[in-house]
């Protein structure tokens, strides 16, 4: 009996192991018909262009992480920023892409000029790039993904990066297979969008129905792009597997050095920690502050910290009369240290947050900024002057009407911080007489209690937002707005109004750094949010990779430089 | 035996409907929004209209009930929304993961409590008696995913960093991540050793109570006349257990295999979390998360025949084994 | 102690009963631990030195406990009971012991008598009465109040020193307070949801197996169903529903549980059904329901009561799985599963997190599996030796 058993557990096993490969992709007719084109034009490039005698090339280099890449390398529909960020530097390329201090430089587009009134843009192609089926990238390509993510029917979530451009067919126009021209209003910053958005291939998608690009197997399932890596591929929930791609231009540094690049989707924090400490996985994105000493602590190990653009924030439901006064509101971020709970619970690895402006942005200047800092009298005496009171004796202010200055904080399930938080600010809180509460909502229904206009079900919200590099707050803050889902606040403020308008429309920076100052300054004093804090981000970096560059750009910024110590494979 | 089968294969198809029907209104009258997982600053009404239209959601819900229950019975689960994929396809991806998983566990916890429980009834109201109880308790007192996680600590961390012994268990995945460029034997081996861990964690859950029934079996056997006779023909102790009595005391723990598999299934949502496992249970527990109703309704409906078909399968066993029970 | 024991010995017992009693009044325990009954004895002396000690190491919190809110006045309460019960027991104990005792021949008396044969049952029994007693205790005995946070900065993730016997947390909170206020949350969702399903499972139980027909099949259909479904699947489908809270928590699990109840319910019941005395209170016309509630329900209680003390157990784990997948009972209120879960990701920094509540959830299931098993061997004839 025994020996069936074990027979029968080898079996299952082995049985498993026989269509992991190419599982995926097997079944889909698309795929079927695209991946054979792909491999045939790899094996081509290979022997074009044969790996040079170099010690640095090869191996596998594994990156672990929390989330699974949604929606995967389809640029038209996701909004996930680890998928951004591969469709960006790994799979896909950008148009632009930006140096360390964030200007503008060529990536996809060799040069571009800007018509003298701003109103059209003109990209010049490269001509050196291939899709990875040996389609050659040009004009039609970007036309296509231009009209794409400007069509409703897409339903690009990334909507607002369009504002100021000609939407559809009407804002591009192909001069050549490798000119194109873009049409806009001219705007603050109007190079972002090319920054962000990866150019797709029109060859493959351009008979897809708008609608049903989400739908389509592309993202997930067999990607072809044109970047430096190649799909080879994806077990949901699992891994991602890319292969270096031998065709890449040589002027944009040829293939990467790494064979093969693993992203591995491992859901458990603490599993992530033993994996890189096992040596298991190279890069631990974003592990908890909590988890950075026994990063440092182990030696074949390296903790990476930068500042990132991603902040937290309480934002408060100015509907509500306990919250409809700005003095409250600053009362309320008065009262609360935190400077305290940056060192606390970030371990110190970030800074304070006064307004969504963050380090990278050429406005940023907390300096000249009039700060609210952790002051509980002076919170104390605003809220008397308020007219809250404690008239009861019970420890909780009152307004003249009897309204208790009392609100609930909402945050999401499973996110420890912003628990964290909720809790650290009740405590604090209630020593200045107000009294908040802590409310956990599972996510998809706290975005629907927050988002939806005519519910608005919440006092207070601890929710994040990673920053795009053109910061633009209209959404959040505008009037014009207060009926879209953004507009939690519900702020309506004509001087905010006024700034937003005229920093949307100021190319010039230096004039637009003097606009910034004056609405962070209105914000301070209207204080929609409790900004809390920029956090720094994180990564785990087994020091056998070598020239890694991380940034407010992103951890895979530059992963195609990336070798592995020849020693160590 | 076919026309048992088929009757009671037909007597399921309620079952799994009902238990689909609950699914369906459970998740569908939940607030949240499957949309608004895409929302992004400056989507406009009308965007994520188009959505909902895209994903069915502007039809009144009675109606998607019909057409969903209509298109199941076809075999068309529809479109999952987090996946972007159909459901068929994912729960493909998914199913095979969980049942190795499920099957390994099922067949250790099975081996581990029948061997330990015979050696309690044995060595009755002995100190080995009570010390297997308590140790096996102690398991199955535990959170499976504590239990999860000390196994990681101790037996791939500390194993490997800090005792420094010469074998430990990696801590995630199904397979190494160079396993295409392995031998067979060294594949057969990298897919044991990664599947070590989640097994022993579902499996120590589930055998105190598979030894607790074997013992109480095995008492029973034991104290029948034909043992006594086999003792009294002068054979050895181990003869007559393994050869006599364990035979007779194993078929009615056969029913057991039906009433664990849904604890089974339930065990898995944590362990495959845990081990970043790519199987139903997680997958589930994120489609639920995100409102993925297509997937969460399919999923359901997945576990929901599994343990018909384990119950119909524990079924056939017993009469397979126990010759007195004859279906008609 | 047989009637037929001489003389001698009586009035030796009458001897050790006078010291004995003396020594009962200053002491209740010690003298049945002199005379070598070392479970009764300690038991009985432990609960009034531990007790006692609360009055003597904390006599201003037990006097402002007695005006203060409600489960500061159930502390108290216990506590006069708990010191009571030692002291009179062990009184009339000492008092009663050259009495002959009645021999039990009632089946739970024979039931009784062999769960207490059965040692590591009686440790889980004491664990657990032991437990309820302590989270009563909980606002006297606990160090901090379990919502305090000390100072952010200094007093976080502090190891076990005196002033923190289990260390402090990220918010620099007491673990042992937080354990002991834990204890009260995890016991009572355990206690509760168990009530729910253990109420609901025996009447649908009862109703389906001694009426039979259509009723039973609808009834037997639907456990079916809910029994065929992965628990923790249905859990978390209905309590992602709604925001989770610690009376839908309780709720739901208690909802989820009682199928099993109901069958193992009716499977009594049918057995019972045939019996005479069911016979005979259906000849003498007895509503159906007197029948239920009167004759049927109490005779299938033995294997209810094991699959109860069995229940509670699974749901303090089930509880703690919840808490795992961000589900549970929510912050700040503390729960075991909670508090695991919570301290999971520092488990290399500052293992004691979720280390003692872990163990604390471990110890306890353990204890209702011990005792639920001990149950289960002392009601079931078949299984005695």
């Amino acid at each position: 009996m025994r020996k069936v058993l074990i027979l029968g557990v080898a079996s299952l096993t082995a049985g498993c192991g026989g269509e992991g490969g190419q599982r995926t992709a097997s079944n889909d007719p698309f795929c079927q018909a695209v991946l054979p084109a792909v491999e045939a034009f790899m094996a081509e490039s290979r022997a074009r262009n044969p790996t040079p005698d170099d010690p640095r090339y090869g191996g596998t280099l594994v990156i672990g992480s929390i989330g699974e890449l949604a929606d995967g390398m389809n640029a038209a529909i996701s909004t996930d920023y680890s998928t951004t960020q591969h469709q960006q530097f790994v799979n896909l390329m950008t148009l632009i892409d930006y140096d360390p201090e964030g200007n503008a430089r060529p990536y996809l587009a060799e040069s571009w000029d800007v018509a003298p009134d701003g109103t059209e843009i003109t990209f010049h192609l490269r001509r050196d790039v291939f899709w990875h089926d040996g389609e050659q990238t040009d004009a039609y390509d970007v036309a296509f993904t231009y009209e794409t993510v400007t069509d409703p029917l897409t339903a690009y979530p990334n909507a607002a990066f369009w504002d100021n451009y000609v939407k559809g067919p009407n804002g591009v126009a192909v001069v050549d297979d490798f000119t194109v021209v873009i049409r806009l209003e001219p705007h603050a910053e109007f190079l972002d969008p090319f920054r962000s958005a990866a150019i797709l291939p029109e060859h493959l998608l351009g008979d897809v129905p708008r609608d049903q690009l989400r739908v389509h197997p592309y993202g997930t399932q067999c990607p072809v792009g044109n970047g430096p890596f190649v799909f080879a591929e994806h077990r949901p929930q699992d891994r991602w597997l890319f292969e270096a791609n031998p065709a890449f231009p040589d002027a944009l540094g040829g293939r990467p050095f790494v064979d093969r690049y693993v992203y591995r989707i491992i859901p458990e924090q603490t599993t992530l920690l033993t994996e890189l400490l096992t040596e298991n996985i190279d890069v631990y994105i974003s592990p908890g502050p909590d988890q950075a000493q026994t990063i440092i602590d182990n030696p074949n190990l390296e903790l990476r910290s930068y500042p990132f653009r991603n902040y937290i924030l309480v934002g408060w439901n100015s509907r509500r009369p306990q919250l409809a006064d700005a003095r409250v509101r600053r009362a309320i971020t008065m009262g609360t240290n935190r400077a305290e709970i940056v060192e606390a619970i970030l371990r110190g690895y970030g800074t304070v947050a006064h307004t969504g402006v963050p380090a990278f942005h050429f406005a940023h200047s907390p300096e000249a900024l009039p700060r609210l800092r952790y002051d509980p009298e002076r919170a104390r005496a605003l809220l008397d002057e308020a007219g809250w009171r404690d008239r009861d004796g019970d420890g909780v202010r009152e307004s003249a009407d009897g309204t208790r200055l009392s609100f609930s904080i909402k945050y999401n399930t499973g996110n420890q911080q912003r628990q964290d938080i909720a809790e650290i600010m009740q405590s604090q809180l209630a020593a200045i007489g107000v009294e908040a509460q802590p409310q956990v909502v599972e996510w998809a229904t706290l975005l629907q209690q927050i988002n939806t206009p005519e519910l608005r079900d919440f006092d207070g919200v601890i929710i994040g937002w990673v920053a795009e590099f053109k910061v633009d707050d209209t959404d959040l803050f505008h009037s014009e707005r207060i009926d879209q889902p953004y507009a939690w606040s519900g702020t309506q403020n004509p001087e905010i109004d006024r700034l937003l308008d005229a920093i949307s429309i100021t190319v010039d920076r230096s004039e637009a750094t003097n606009l910034w100052l004056e609405y962070q300054r209105v914000l301070i004093e209207e204080q929609p949010y409790t900004y809390f804090y920029f956090p720094d981000r994180l990564d785990g970096v087994n020091r056998r990779v070598v020239d890694v560059v991380m940034d407010a750009r992103g951890e895979w910024v530059n992963i195609k430089d990336w070798y592995l110590d020849p020693s160590s494979r | 035996m076919t026309k048992y089968l088929a009757r009671r294969l037909l007597g399921a198809i309620p079952l799994v409907i009902g238990i689909a029907t609950i699914v369906f209104f459970a998740v569908n009258l939940a607030p949240g929004d499957p949309t608004l997982r895409f929302l992004a600053p400056g989507m406009n009404q009308e965007v994520i209209e188009q959505m909902r239209a895209n994903f069915g959601l502007d039809q009144p819900m009675h109606i998607r009930y019909v057409k969903w229950l209509g298109a199941m019975l076809t075999g068309d689960f529809g479109y999952s929304f987090s996946h972007s994929r159909p459901v068929l396809a994912v729960l493909r991806d998914f199913v095979p993961n969980t049942l190795v998983l499920s099957a390994v566990a099922l067949v250790v916890a099975f081996v581990l409590g029948v061997l330990l429980g015979t050696i309690q009834a044995v060595r009755q109201y002995s100190k080995v008696d009570s010390g297997l109880s308590v140790v096996l308790l102690f398991f199955y007192s535990m959170p499976s995913f504590w239990l999860a996680l000390m196994l990681i600590l101790t037996l791939s961390l500390f194993a490997r960093n800090v005792w420094e012994l010469p074998i430990w268990f990696p801590a995630s995945g199904m397979v190494s991540t160079d396993y295409e460029f392995l031998s067979f034997g060294a594949q057969l081996r990298d897919r044991f050793m990664h599947l070590v861990l989640p097994t022993l964690s579902l499996a120590l859950v589930l055998t105190a109570g598979i030894a607790r029934y074997m013992r109480g079996s095995m008492l029973e056997v034991i104290r029948q006349d034909y043992i006594r006779t086999a003792h009294a023909k002068g054979l050895s102790e181990r003869v007559v257990v393994f050869k006599h009595a364990l035979r007779n005391a194993l078929i009615p723990i056969i029913t057991l295999v039906g009433l664990y598999i849904p604890v089974l299934f339930s065990g898995t949502v944590f362990i495959e979390y845990v081990f970043a496992w790519p199987g139903m249970g997680r997958t589930i527990y994120e489609a639920i998360l995100t409102r993925d109703y297509p997937l969460v309704m399919a999923g359901s409906f997945f576990f929901a025949a599994m343990v018909v078909v384990a119950n119909l399968i524990a079924d056939v066993l017993y009469a397979i084994v126990d010759p007195r029970i004859r279906y008609e | 102690m047989s009637s037929d024991v001489g003389s001698l010995v009586v009035e030796h017992h009458q001897g050790t009963s006078r010291g004995g009693r003396l020594l009962s009044a200053i002491l209740p325990g010690l003298p049945q631990l002199l005379a070598g009954r070392w479970g009764v004895g300690s038991a009985a002396l432990l609960t009034w030195v531990g007790l006692l000690w609360i009055v003597v190491a904390r006599p201003s919190r037990v006097a402002s406990a007695l005006g203060g809110a409600w489960d500061e006045q159930l502390a108290v309460g216990t506590l006069v009971v708990g010191l009571s019960t030692a002291w009179l027991w062990s009184w009339r104990d000492v008092a009663a012991a050259h009495e002959v005792k009645r021999v039990g021949v009632s089946v739970w008396e024979l039931a009784v008598r062999a769960f207490s044969k059965n040692r590591t049952a009686v440790a889980g029994l004491l664990v657990i009465v032991g437990l309820y007693v302590i989270a009563l205790l909980t606002p006297l005995v606990a160090p901090y109040d379990p919502a305090f946070q000390g100072d952010l900065l200094r007093e976080r993730y502090v190891s076990a020193s005196a002033a923190h016997p289990l260390g402090t947390d990220q918010f620099a909170r007491d673990v042992l307070s937080r354990l002991l206020y834990g204890a009260r949350i995890s016991l009572l969702i355990g206690f509760v949801a168990v009530s729910i399903s253990v109420t609901i499972g025996t009447l649908l139980g009862a109703i389906a197996g001694f009426l039979g027909g259509i009723v039973d099949g609808v009834i037997m259909r639907f456990v079916d169903m809910v029994i065929s479904f992965p628990r923790l699947v249905l859990l978390i489908t209905i309590i992602a529903l709604f925001e989770p809270s610690i009376f839908l928590i309780t709720a739901v699990l208690g909802l989820t549980l009682w199928p099993g109840t109901a069958r193992i319910v009716r499977g009594e019941v049918l057995s019972l059904r045939e019996r005479e005395f069911v016979q005979a209170a259906t000849a003498l016309g007895f509503s159906k329901t007197r029948i239920i509630l009167r004759h049927l329900i109490p005779n299938a209680l033995g294997p209810v009561i094991v699959a109860a003390t069995l229940g509670i157990g699974n749901t303090i784990v089930l509880e703690a799985g919840l808490s795992f997948l961000g589900l549970g009972v929510q912050p700040p209120t503390p729960s075991w599963g909670t508090m695991v879960a919570d301290g999971r990701n520092v488990l290399l920094n500052a293992w004691w997190l979720s280390t003692f509540p872990g163990l604390a959830i471990v110890f306890t299931v353990l204890s209702f599996n011990l005792v639920g098993d001990g149950l289960r061997d002392a009601l079931d004839p078949r299984l005695r030796s």
